[in-house]
Formats: structure tokens, C-alpha cells, sequence
């Protein structure tokens, strides 16, 4: 019998992709050379993976593709020069915020590296919060057990860190009504995935249930167990509990390579990080890198895998749509049940917004967060799952990447090569409904490796409980009253569609994990989120941020780097300030 | 202060409609308060150095800050409490009256109850994603509110070289604002065949300072990771739809829209009123009150975006006193009979949308026309029955135009519709 790369030549030459080569790397498919374009890259990509083998690493080249700009952060320093951490989690998504915290239960110095200027701005900070129950996935794969075990301890993990967790349930809708001989097999699935408590519901009961929902619907199956989170929120309470329990985080921290000493035959053993801000050393590793993981495993010369970069557009309609609908409800096209992600329609937030999408779109590269009128318009078409939303109800839009794997599945283990090196990679959806899951497994497979090396002990002073900043709208009157008349800030109300205070924006400067960006505040207050978008409250929070960061207006940014407000300041009131200084 | 257990009139919004309000329905006799949640009153005229405003109602050219001046120092004379920093959560509809739940950093949380409460909350303005700009989102995209606003009040520059799209006023102004601090704007660009900025500002703040303005063009797409570094404009067809092949790349650091003003009405609509989707104001007769909740007000740019602000005064004034009657009046209410106020031909609006005959006097009508057009015969007529008849020399739809009429002492019985004639514009 022919190998295995020479079969997937033969098949890569039957659909016209010619002149690949294939070759077996660790028991891994390796594809190089060069194709057209980037559909025929995802052709070849997804032909191989469909033979036997552990992953496929597509290195296919796509002609005239201009690489991708490498945006290195801006900051260059030696703050981490020479230290050690026990355990250092690469990666400030909600996996690796998530696992850092884990790591807290253990009485080990931990390290959480994010090359952004904040926790949670790519994926983790552009998804749909859902806590999915774990039905989409296919069963056995690490899918749908993390995504089941993930929704179940949300329910602790809410309470802990005091991120409200709606389990506001969802509806698969039935477009036809011949559907409805699939329930069986829905039935099937939902007990092989291990999802509790799947009801089918008759066409006449969903109206009775979701006033407003579609006419087209012919049933649903239903998930009571689904639920929703806000998932920027969720991974910044993990880091901030985190930290709260001993752990450091470093922002604007870029893992650049590693270094390495042989252990065992054919091993290596993982010494040191290197970073734009000084190289230290680790005893464990954690790759929690998103889009990135394969880049971080290729430092550690484990690249048994390459990702593929699927994105995501939702829009986000005004506070108030939020009555008109409670569950999340999706309508997929049978074939889409099988396909690569759930068909995405409306799903309500725990703020009371509701949001349309996602839509799921292959493209060439990792952070590319742009939006095109294709993408509204396909999400248009969602809007009428629900007979009472409007287009106008829009506020906002996003774009968001999934780091999905060529066999389209999570990679969570150590590494087979190097001894204390573990890989959270491939996230992509479910991976938010997953996370509590992932992140247990993940730091105890960081323990096990380091009680090789040492003693590790538990950490006696471990609180799973966040102190969380106060929300003056969650209290009281009198607890308001009360509040405000201790500090006045949190009774000026800046955001005026959020009605956000100045008290929490302030919090939100100084917490735990701290808000450095317009965005970082945005994301932890909500201000500036509303139907304005920041239109009112920018220049107030401008002002609190200057005064609380000790920074002058012109150098804020809105998420770091380059993203300045101001290029200076007026013909007005620069001379007085020339003036100022010059005195002084 | 001394607080009433209930005030006769309670306005939310201190701009110049609020004060206009507060004011008119003080002299009326009714015991009068204003909610405000900014440190000052003023609203946006606070913002608005320019001159231009007060020409109908002073006969002067005032400044934004000079004008709003007047009406506030009559406010301090008259010693009507404004409640600053002031945040509205919620509004409920309380016994006959209405309910105020507020939060302030003097009181904590408390409750103002009032007969008639006046909505003079202003606008917001449209934002990117209202419009549908796509691209990137960088930081540099402002709303032409938002950058004058860093430029008056705060003193930052929010750019060296920008573009602007959308040629309403404050977008026009700020073109005028930025080119005297030393910006560069490339151009303004306008998605309408026709500017929908008052003429005089196109020629003051535009032609005076040779800034090429685009018609039929928009900006299709925003590039630039961490701070704007150009955008794609192109030109667009009759549907507004960009055409392809007359795209063009401009650099520039920055990104202003003008793009439209939304009325505030959250509190209105939370009250359960509706709104006129013609204006985004509530549906209202002409004593400014809701025909849906009686008792409950609207004026200024909250009812309907008006391009002077002596009408947005105007209009506060006369809601004021109408609050002011319907607070002091029997406690029995009035019954009212409602005839709808439709626009017809040529009309994008009208304000009020209805009209209620039982009450004798003068209509003041507020409408703009939806295209331009010379020579403009507008009527108004119920039925059979011509109501009134004016002509103008010309209508553009950025000019807002005001009628008044009597109400026929026998009343009418069909809705009144206004339609209006006239010749296309030539080139
Ligand atoms: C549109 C959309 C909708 C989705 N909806 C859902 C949903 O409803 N439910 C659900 O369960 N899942 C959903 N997902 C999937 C979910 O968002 C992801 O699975 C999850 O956020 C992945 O988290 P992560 O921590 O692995 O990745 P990320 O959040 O991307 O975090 C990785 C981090 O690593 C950092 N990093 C990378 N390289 C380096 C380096 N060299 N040094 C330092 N730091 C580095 C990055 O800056 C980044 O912050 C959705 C995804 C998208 C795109
Ligand atoms: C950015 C901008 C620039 C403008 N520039 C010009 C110009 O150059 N020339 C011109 O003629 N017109 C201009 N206009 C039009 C101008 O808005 C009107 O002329 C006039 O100022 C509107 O008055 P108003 O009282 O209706 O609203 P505003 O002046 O907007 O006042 C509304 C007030 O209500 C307050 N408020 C709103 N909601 C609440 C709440 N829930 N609780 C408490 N308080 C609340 C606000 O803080 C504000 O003070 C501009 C408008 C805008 C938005």
C-alpha cells in the first residue's frame, strides 16, 4: 500500500492542486510549496487533514499574498531580566487568564504574558459569550467534553468571580419541517455529548415561548442549559483573581523565543523565555497563545500543527431590543450541523443587548479585524429570526479571528518533545463555554510536570472569591445613597447611556489587572458601549484617565501603541501651557 | 433648597429648549424645576464659539455660549432650581403625575415627583457604524460633536490632516474650526447630491476657506491599524450605492462624520410614548404634549432637529407654558380631539402630527420640505376645506420652514395634510 503523503499527493493532484509536497513530520502531514490562493491553500489544508495523522502543518505558500504586518509592541525594556517563575502562561485570552488563576491554587510563582496593551482584546474579547451546552460538537471529540464540562462549572465560576452567568437557554429552530425527523438523532447526539435536560418543543409552544420569533420555524430543539457571559469580563475577573492570589501579569510582553537544553533522547527541555522586556526563566510553560499557538510551539521547536484563521462578525443591537427576546436562537441549514461552526443567529448578552451573528469567514490572516458590507449583509438576513428587530436597532459591529487547527479540534496537552512545555491550542468555538474545563486540565498538567522537578505545594491562601469592584446600579437605594455620600465620585454620571459613574471608571484605573486604554475601561465599565458610542462621555474619561494614569492627554491611547486621541494641543491653549512651563 | 412634594413642572435637559421651558412655565405660575446631568446648563451650545445664533430672536449674532447665557441668567434671577450632575435612571408614570428616579453626588438616589414633565433632552449624534463605514477602527474616527468639543472646551487637537463626510452643519463648522488650528481637511464629502448644511455655512466655513466639497461621494472604507492612515472615498449612484472604479485613496490622520443627529427619547419611549419615525421625536399636538400620555411634553432638537436655535426656543417656550397650563389646570382633563397633521407632497415632515381642534388659536407648524424646490406653494387643507395657503421663494430640505394657522372655529373633521408645489432647482 502507497504512504500516507504520497496518497494525499494523488488526491491534491485530482482536485488540480499540483505540485505540493507532502511529507510525514511527527506523525504530522507537512504541505509546502505554493498554490493560487488562498481557497485552494484551505482545499489542500482541509484534503490532508481528512487522512490519518496526528495534525497537518500547512506551509504552503499563496502567491502574491503580502505577508502579514508584524506589529511589535512598542515598549522595550529589561523588567523581566533575570527573574524566574515557576509557571508562565503565554497569552492573556480568557484560556490563558483562566489558567493562570488555576495555577494560584498552587503555592508556585505565576507569570501571564500578553503582548497587548490589555487581557482579553482578541478573540476572548470579540465573541459571543455563549456557554454553549455542548451539542454542536462532535461526540468524543475534546470539543464537546471541554465545552460540557466548561458549561457546568461556569455556574461556580460566575459566583466566584462575580460575572453574571444568564442561563437564558437556546433554540435550535427547524427551517423545515421535515426536520423534525432528525429529533431522534438530536436525542442521540445529546446523550452521547453528555447535554442534560434537551427538550423538542412543537411549533406552537416556541411562539408561546419567544413571542416575536420567526413565522419559518417549524420547532426547535431546545437547550435549557445554555447560557450567556460576558466573555471580556470573565477573563479579566480571571486575571484579576489571578492576581489577587499571587500571580504577576505583564502587559505589552511579547514572548519572542525560548531556550532550550536537550533532556532526554529526542527531548528538549524548555530553560528560558525571551521577551521585548528582558529574558527570564520558567520551570513550565502554558501556550495559550490563540491564533498565535502555533507560532509560540514552532520557538519551542514543536510545530506540530499549523492554524487556519476563521473570522467572525456580530452586531450588536440597542439595550432596547433586550426585551424582545430570551434565548439565543439559531436556524443552521442541516448540511451546517456537520460544518465547521454553529450557523449563528441571535443571542442575548447579560447587559440586555442582543447580538446578531456570527458569521464565519476563512481569511489570510491572523488579526485582521476589518468589516465589509458582505458581512453586514449576511447578518441582515439573520435579523429576521426575530419579526420585531430593525436594522436601525444596530449600534455597533465587531470582527473577531478563530485559531482553528486543520482537524478542526482543541490541542490541549504537554508537549511530546518538550518536557515542560503545554500546549492550549486550536481554541477556537466552543473555546469560551470551555474555558473553566480547559484551564483546570491545563494547570494540572503544569503541576504534574513541575513536582518532577519539585515539591509543590498547595496554596493554603487561595481565595476563589474576586473582589470585585462595586456596582452602584446592583445596589440599593439606600446601599447607593450610602455609597455615594462615602465617595461622591460614584453619584457623577458620566456615560449617560450606561449610566456608568465616575467612581467605577476610576475602579476600573486602579484594579487588580488595571485599564491602561480607552478600550480597557470600555471593557470593564461598559462605558462608552451604549447607543452614543462615547460620543459624550470620551472627553470625561479622557480627563479621569490623564489624572489617574499620570499621563498628559496627548499620550493616552485607545488601545495602546500608536492609538493616540490628540496630535496636540490648540493654538489656544498651547502658549498658556508654554507659559506654565516655562514659570515653573 | 426647599423642595415641593410635587412640582408642577419638572424639565429634564438644560439646553436652550429646557431653559426656554423652565422659564415660560415659571411665569406661568407653576412651581418649576430643571434636571440636568452635565456640571453646567447650556447643552450644546456650551460648545458652539461660533456666532450665528439669536438672529430671529434677538436680532443679534450671538455666540452658542453668549446666547445660552441670556436664558440662564434669567434662570439665576428668577432662582428655578437646576438640579446639575443630575442623572435620570428612571421615569415612571405616578399617581396622575409622573416620577423622577435620580442620582446625584450631593443626594445619593432620590425621587421628584411632578404634574407635567417637559423632555427637552436634546440630540445624539449618528456614529461609523450607524452608517455603515467599514475597514478598520482605528483611533481617529470622530463625530464632528466629539472633535469640536475636544477642540473647544478641552483644548486638543484631535488631527493634522482630515476628512470629513457629511456636510451637515456642525460638520461644515468644523471644517471652518480645524482649517483656523492649523489642520489640513481635504475635503468634505457629501453621500447627497446637495449639501445638507444651511447654505450660509457651506459658503462661510467652505467656499471662504477653498475647501473642496464632494458631492454624490462617500467614504467606503477606513484603513490604518492604530491610528487612521487614510480612507478609500468613492463616488455613488442615484440609490447612493458607491461605483465601482471611482475609488480613491486619501492619506490622512483623521476621520470626522456628520452624519445625522438621533433625538435623545429613551425617557419618552420608556414612558411609553411614541415616536414619529419622520422625526425621531415624540408624536405630539400642538401644545407640544404627547397625544399618547397627557401630561408628558417634547421640544427643541429632542422633537424634531432643528437648524436654529431661536426655534428650538421657541418651541421650549411654548411647551413650557402649555405644561405650565396643563399642571395649574382642573384636575379634570381636558378631552381632546385629535385630528392628524399629515405631510403630503414634497413635505419629509411635519411637527405637530396632530392637531387638537377643541382647542381654539393659533397652530405654529414646523415642517421641512424633501427636495428643493422654487417658486413653493405650500397648502394645507382638510378635506374640502383649504386651511391655509403660503408661497416661498425657495425650499431646501437642511431649512426648516414655519407656518401658522388658525384652527376654524367649527373645527374640522379630516385629517389636515400639507402639500407643496413648485419648479425643480436649475443647476
Ligand atoms: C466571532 C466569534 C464568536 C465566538 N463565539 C463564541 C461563543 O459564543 N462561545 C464560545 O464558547 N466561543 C466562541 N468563540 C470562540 C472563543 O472566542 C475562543 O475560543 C476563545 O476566546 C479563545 O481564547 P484564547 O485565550 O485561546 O485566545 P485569545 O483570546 O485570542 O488569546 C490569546 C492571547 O495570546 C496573546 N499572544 C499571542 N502571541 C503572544 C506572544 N508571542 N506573547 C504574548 N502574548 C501573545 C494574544 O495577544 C491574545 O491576547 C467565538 C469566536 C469568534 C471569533
Ligand atoms: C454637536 C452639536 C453642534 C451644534 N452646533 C450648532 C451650531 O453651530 N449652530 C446651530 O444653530 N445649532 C447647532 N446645533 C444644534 C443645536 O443642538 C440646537 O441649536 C440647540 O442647541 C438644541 O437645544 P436643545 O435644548 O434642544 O438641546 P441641547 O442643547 O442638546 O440640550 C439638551 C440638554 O439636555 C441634557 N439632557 C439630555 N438628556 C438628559 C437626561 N436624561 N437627564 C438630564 N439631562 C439630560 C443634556 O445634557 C443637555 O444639556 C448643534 C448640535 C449639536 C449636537
Amino acid at each position: 500500500m502507497k504512504s500516507v503523503p504520497d496518497r494525499v499527493v494523488k488526491t491534491l493532484e485530482k482536485k488540480g492542486l499540483t505540485g505540493i509536497a507532502v511529507t510525514l513530520e511527527e506523525e504530522s502531514l507537512c504541505l509546502k510549496g505554493m498554490v493560487k490562493n488562498h481557497d485552494d491553500w484551505l482545499k489542500a489544508g482541509y484534503t490532508a487533514a481528512a487522512f490519518p495523522c496526528r495534525e497537518v502543518i500547512n506551509d504552503l505558500a499563496i502567491q502574491g499574498l503580502e505577508p502579514e504586518k508584524d506589529r511589535l509592541p512598542a515598549l522595550s525594556d529589561s523588567l523581566l531580566e533575570g527573574r524566574h517563575f515557576d509557571a508562565v502562561v503565554i497569552g492573556g485570552g480568557v484560556i490563558g487568564c483562566a489558567a493562570a488563576r488555576e495555577l494560584t491554587r498552587w503555592d508556585i510563582s505565576v507569570a501571564l504574558l500578553e503582548k497587548d496593551g490589555d487581557v482579553s482584546c482578541h478573540a476572548s474579547g470579540r465573541n459571543d459569550g455563549m456557554v454553549h451546552p455542548g451539542f454542536a460538537a462532535h461526540p468524543g471529540t475534546k470539543k464537546a467534553t471541554y465545552n460540557v464540562r466548561g458549561n457546568k462549572l461556569y455556574t461556580r465560576v460566575s459566583e466566584d468571580l462575580g460575572v453574571p452567568l444568564v442561563r437564558c437557554g437556546s433554540m435550535l429552530l427547524l427551517k423545515n419541517p421535515l426536520y423534525i425527523l432528525l429529533i431522534p438523532y438530536f436525542f442521540l447526539r445529546a446523550r452521547q455529548n453528555g447535554v442534560e435536560g434537551c427538550r423538542f418543543i412543537e411549533r406552537r409552544k416556541v411562539f408561546q415561548l419567544e413571542k416575536q420569533v420567526t413565522r419559518k420555524q417549524w420547532g426547535a430543539f431546545s437547550f435549557p442549559t445554555a447560557g450567556v457571559m460576558s466573555p471580556y469580563r470573565t477573563a479579566i475577573a480571571y486575571a484579576e483573581n489571578a492576581v489577587q492570589n499571587g500571580a504577576e501579569v505583564f502587559l505589552d510582553t511579547r514572548v519572542r523565543g525560548f531556550r532550550l537544553e536537550p533532556s532526554k533522547p529526542g527531548k528538549t527541555r524548555l530553560t528560558a523565555v525571551e521577551t521585548n522586556r528582558g529574558t527570564f526563566t520558567a520551570s513550565v510553560v502554558i501556550n495559550a497563545a490563540g491564533i498565535w499557538a502555533d507560532r509560540i510551539a514552532q520557538y519551542a521547536g514543536d510545530r506540530f500543527f499549523s492554524l487556519h484563521y476563521r473570522k467572525g462578525v456580530d452586531c450588536i443591537l440597542d439595550k432596547k431590543t433586550g426585551a424582545l427576546q430570551q434565548r439565543a436562537t439559531g436556524m443552521p441549514e442541516l448540511f451546517q450541523l456537520r460544518a465547521k461552526t454553529k450557523g449563528g443567529g441571535i443571542v442575548p448578552t447579560t447587559e440586555g443587548n442582543l447580538l446578531i451573528g456570527p458569521t464565519a469567514e476563512e481569511i489570510p490572516y491572523r488579526e485582521e479585524y476589518s468589516t465589509s458590507q458582505t458581512d453586514i449583509d449576511a447578518l441582515m438576513s439573520r435579523l429576521n429570526l426575530n419579526r420585531a428587530l430593525k436594522k436601525e436597532d444596530i449600534i455597533t459591529y465587531f470582527a473577531g479571528v478563530r485559531a482553528c487547527t486543520w482537524k478542526e479540534d482543541f490541542i490541549i496537552e504537554p508537549s511530546r518533545k518538550v518536557d515542560n512545555l503545554i500546549h492550549a491550542a486550536g481554541i477556537q468555538s466552543p473555546g469560551f463555554a470551555s474555558a473553566p474545563a480547559i484551564a483546570e486540565d491545563v494547570a494540572a498538567f503544569a503541576v504534574e510536570a513541575l513536582k518532577l522537578q519539585r515539591t509543590v505545594m498547595e496554596n493554603r491562601c487561595f481565595n476563589p472569591r474576586r473582589e470585585a469592584p462595586v456596582n452602584p446600579r446592583n445596589l440599593s437605594p439606600q446601599e447607593r445613597t450610602k455609597l455615594i455620600q462615602s465617595d461622591p465620585a460614584y453619584g457623577r454620571v458620566i456615560c449617560r447611556c450606561e449610566g456608568v459613574s465616575e467612581g467605577e471608571v476610576r475602579d476600573a484605573l486602579r484594579s487588580s489587572v488595571p485599564a491602561m486604554t480607552l478600550d480597557g475601561i470600555k471593557r470593564r465599565t461598559r462605558a462608552g458601549m451604549g447607543r452614543c458610542h462615547g460620543g459624550f462621555c470620551t472627553p470625561r474619561i479622557l480627563e479621569i484617565m490623564s489624572a489617574e494614569l499620570k499621563e498628559p492627554m496627548e499620550r493616552l491611547t485607545k488601545r495602546g501603541a500608536g492609538s493616540l486621541f490628540f496630535t496636540g494641543l490648540t493654538k489656544e491653549t498651547e502658549p498658556k501651557k508654554a507659559v506654565k512651563g516655562g514659570e515653573a | 433648597m426647599m423642595n415641593p412634594k410635587e412640582w408642577d413642572v419638572l424639565v429634564v435637559g438644560a439646553g436652550p429648549a429646557g431653559l426656554a421651558a423652565a422659564l415660560a412655565a415659571h411665569n406661568k405660575g407653576a412651581s418649576t424645576a430643571i434636571i440636568e446631568r452635565e456640571d453646567r446648563p447650556g447643552g450644546i451650545l456650551k460648545q458652539c464659539i461660533h456666532d450665528g445664533f439669536g438672529l430671529v430672536r434677538f436680532g443679534e449674532k450671538l455666540t452658542g455660549p453668549e446666547y445660552a447665557f441670556r436664558d440662564i441668567r434669567r434662570i439665576e434671577e428668577k432662582k428655578i432650581p437646576v438640579f446639575t450632575e443630575t442623572y435620570l435612571e428612571k421615569s415612571e408614570i405616578l399617581g396622575g403625575g409622573f416620577g423622577l428616579h435620580l442620582v446625584n453626588n450631593r443626594a445619593g438616589v432620590f425621587t421628584l415627583r411632578s404634574k407635567a414633565l417637559v423632555f427637552a433632552t436634546g440630540c445624539r449624534e449618528r456614529t461609523a457604524r450607524q452608517v455603515f463605514i467599514h475597514g478598520t477602527r482605528p483611533s481617529g474616527i470622530w463625530t464632528a460633536g466629539l472633535a469640536q468639543y475636544f477642540i473647544n472646551i478641552q483644548g486638543y487637537m484631535p488631527c493634522r490632516r482630515c476628512v470629513i463626510l457629511g456636510s451637515g452643519d456642525i460638520g461644515l463648522i468644523m471644517a471652518r474650526r480645524l482649517t483656523l488650528e492649523g489642520a489640513e481637511v481635504e475635503g468634505v464629502y457629501e453621500v447627497l447630491p446637495e449639501p445638507s448644511g444651511l447654505t450660509r455655512n457651506v459658503v462661510q466655513c467652505l467656499e471662504d476657506y477653498a475647501i473642496p466639497l464632494h458631492l454624490s461621494s462617500t467614504v467606503t472604507r477606513v484603513h490604518g491599524e492604530d491610528r487612521v492612515e487614510g480612507v478609500t472615498v468613492s463616488a455613488v449612484d442615484a440609490q447612493r450605492r458607491p461605483v465601482p472604479g471611482t475609488e480613491r485613496y486619501v492619506e490622512c490622520d483623521c476621520l470626522i462624520l456628520s452624519v445625522g443627529l438621533i433625538p435623545e427619547n429613551e425617557g419618552p419611549e420608556a414612558l411609553g410614548t411614541p415616536l414619529d419615525r419622520l422625526t425621531g421625536g415624540p408624536i405630539i399636538d400642538q401644545r407640544y404634549m404627547s397625544t399618547a400620555l397627557a401630561g408628558l411634553f417634547s421640544c427643541g432638537n429632542a422633537l424634531h432637529v432643528s437648524d436654529l436655535v431661536d426655534y428650538v426656543s421657541e418651541t421650549g417656550h411654548s411647551a413650557g407654558e402649555a405644561a405650565a397650563v396643563y399642571a395649574l389646570g382642573k384636575s379634570t382633563k381636558p378631552s381632546r380631539k385629535l385630528v392628524p397633521l399629515r405631510p403630503g407632497n414634497n413635505v419629509r415632515y411635519t411637527v405637530p402630527q396632530y392637531v387638537d381642534v377643541s382647542l381654539p388659536g393659533t397652530v405654529t407648524l414646523f415642517f421641512r420640505s424633501s427636495r428643493t424646490l422654487e417658486h413653493a406653494r405650500a397648502t394645507l387643507s382638510s378635506g374640502e376645506t383649504t386651511v391655509l395657503k403660503k408661497t416661498f421663494p425657495v425650499l431646501r430640505p437642511p431649512e426648516m420652514e414655519r407656518l401658522e394657522f388658525q384652527v376654524p372655529e367649527n373645527g374640522l373633521e379630516d385629517a389636515l395634510v400639507l402639500h407643496i408645489t413648485g419648479r425643480e432647482e436649475k443647476g
